[in-house]
């Protein structure tokens, strides 16, 4: 057969696969982990018996949508009891299990996650995946500027870039000025870090240490956690201030590393359909999304994790499906990425809001800081929203010159009106890895 | 873009082969932990194969 692609793609037979073959080894393999979900945990059988669903039900395609989706509440139920701590939702016997991390907790009681050694292989595998498709070859050195802990970010990234050949420089302990001199030290060639670290450490680097982090040999930078790499006007900043390619990547410590954005940027993240099942479904109804930018939640399944399988798992994410793009790929490309959550997208004075459209308008300024705040409120029956911006010094701007447009964006943005509060430059919060810039203490009420 | 001949299917026969040499080296080994730690991490990767390879063989024309 002949293979066209080998240095273009990690896997030139699945990435371009056509999709109603695709489509083929898709069901395949989610009948083969539904079957192994039901046989080996507690979680799964008791969910499908009670919902009348067996994995022998699974004829169609069209049959996927009546296997029950799976909440990370059903995980936290499932969880801290034997054998402990990972109880019914464990399908292995415990002593394959080879790696411990857990969720962030920022939703509830953090998920236990279980790997064994194939699991871990596994996310380096779809990781793998990720960095060559965003141009990470064994030529190049790369920094990670994260400590790894019982969080699961950034450790596949880093057995990844083994897997490729990269040498990986391990930047955890240090603080952000050593780390920036490190990278220049070392000559350093790629990054991976949150957006918000990747425009803090710019921010450090001019301000702090003198240097222009685009005179650093940092060519290609990954991002994740945030949204950010794919609204255009946080990349736009993040590129020029680096003088680097930047890209998105979407993955969770449940799920796995499941999709990404290739060096042609289409807009938007592939989903990694050689690996997961991604479905788009209506927020109200679940119905299915199959139509091009219509947005919808997205419910995710890993198709080869063992130790605890992700089925029909319920991301709350929200995106939506683009056109096809130019890179050759036939995975299917989410438009913007991910666009939020289900839950952050609220109605705020009775419109539809969603916090990243505040953050492409604030970042496409170029007078303001990189930092920002967003904070719902209610004052009597009128929900407020204040915004809280910083101008950047080198910009010789003032709060005249700056607050009518950045008001007239908003409203032509988002249909909203909002309370501006300009705050000297630095004294907003600064973050390093996932920042929390969004509050809305309507619910507190 | 680079193109090459290659045969998937004989990829196949040799990464089942794989399984099939470290199943047994596993079954010989007397329960020798140096052996059978190792071997699992082969199979992890062997596994990583068959996900790549042998999985969309059926499907290829």
């Amino acid at each position: 057969m002949l293979v066209s692609g080998i240095d273009t793609y990690w896997n030139p037979v699945l990435e371009t696969l056509p999709r109603e073959k695709l489509k083929e080894l898709q069901f395949k393999k989610f009948k083969r982990i539904v079957k192994w979900g039901y046989e080996n945990s507690k979680l799964y059988r008791r969910m499908y018996d009670e919902a009348g669903f067996k994995p022998d039900d699974l004829k169609t395609w069209a049959d996927i949508s009546k296997v029950p989706m799976l909440q990370k509440e059903d995980y936290r139920t499932a969880q801290a009891k034997d054998p402990y701590p990972y109880g019914d939702s464990l399908c292995v016997p415990l002593e394959k299990v080879t790696e411990y991390h857990q969720t962030s907790g920022t939703t509830g009681q953090p998920i236990y996650q279980p790997d064994t050694w194939q699991d871990w292989e596994w996310w380096s595998e779809s990781w793998a995946y990720i960095l060559w498709a965003q141009g990470f070859r064994n030529t190049d050195r790369v920094f990670i500027p994260f400590g790894y802990n019982i969080f699961v970010a950034f450790w596949a990234g880093h057995y990844a870039c083994e897997k490729l050949g990269c040498e990986v420089v391990p930047g955890g302990i240090l603080n952000t000025e050593e780390r920036l001199l490190k990278i220049k030290e070392l000559r350093a060639t790629a990054l991976m870090a949150t957006p918000t670290y990747v425009l803090s450490m710019a921010e450090t680097c001019r301000n702090k240490l003198n240097m222009d982090p685009a005179d650093l040999a940092i060519d290609k930078i990954l991002c994740a956690g945030e949204p950010g790499a794919s609204v255009p006007t946080t990349k736009k900043r993040m590129e020029e201030a680096w003088n680097a390619q930047v890209n998105d990547h979407a993955g969770a410590c449940e799920v796995g590393g499941w999709a990404y954005e290739c060096t042609s940027q289409p807009g938007g993240m592939h989903a990694n359909e050689a690996f997961f099942l991604v479905e788009l479904v209506d927020i109200e109804t679940g119905e299915p999304i199959e139509e091009l930018n219509k947005p919808g939640k997205i419910v995710i399944t890993a198709f080869d994790r063992e130790a605890q399988p992700c089925i029909r798992f319920d991301s709350k994410d929200v995106s939506m499906w683009a056109e096809s793009c130019e890179c050759g790929r036939t995975f299917r490309v989410l438009k913007g990425g991910i666009h939020g959550r289900v839950d952050h997208i609220s109605k705020v004075k009775g419109v539809l809001f969603s916090p990243v459209s505040v953050e492409e308008v604030v970042r496409g300024i170029p007078e303001l800081g990189d930092e920002y705040e967003l904070i719902i409120s209610k004052k009597g029956d009128t929900d407020v929203i204040t915004l809280k911006v910083e101008i950047d010094p080198d910009s010789g701007a003032n709060q005249e010159t700056v607050e009518p447009d950045l008001i007239r964006q908003l409203r032509l943005k988002t249909n909203l009106g909002y309370k501006i509060e300009f705050h000297e430059f630095g004294s907003l919060p600064r973050y390093e890895i996932k920042a929390k810039r969004f509050k809305d203490t309507r619910k507190d009420h | 873009m680079k193109t090459a001949e290659v045969d998937l299917k004989e990829m196949g026969k040799i990464i089942a082969d794989i399984r099939e040499k470290v199943e047994r080296l596993i079954e010989t080994s007397g329960g020798m932990q140096c052996v059978d730690r190792n071997c699992d991490r082969i199979l992890a990767s062997v596994k990583m194969l068959e996900l790549n390879i042998s999985d969309v063989l059926e499907f290829l024309d």
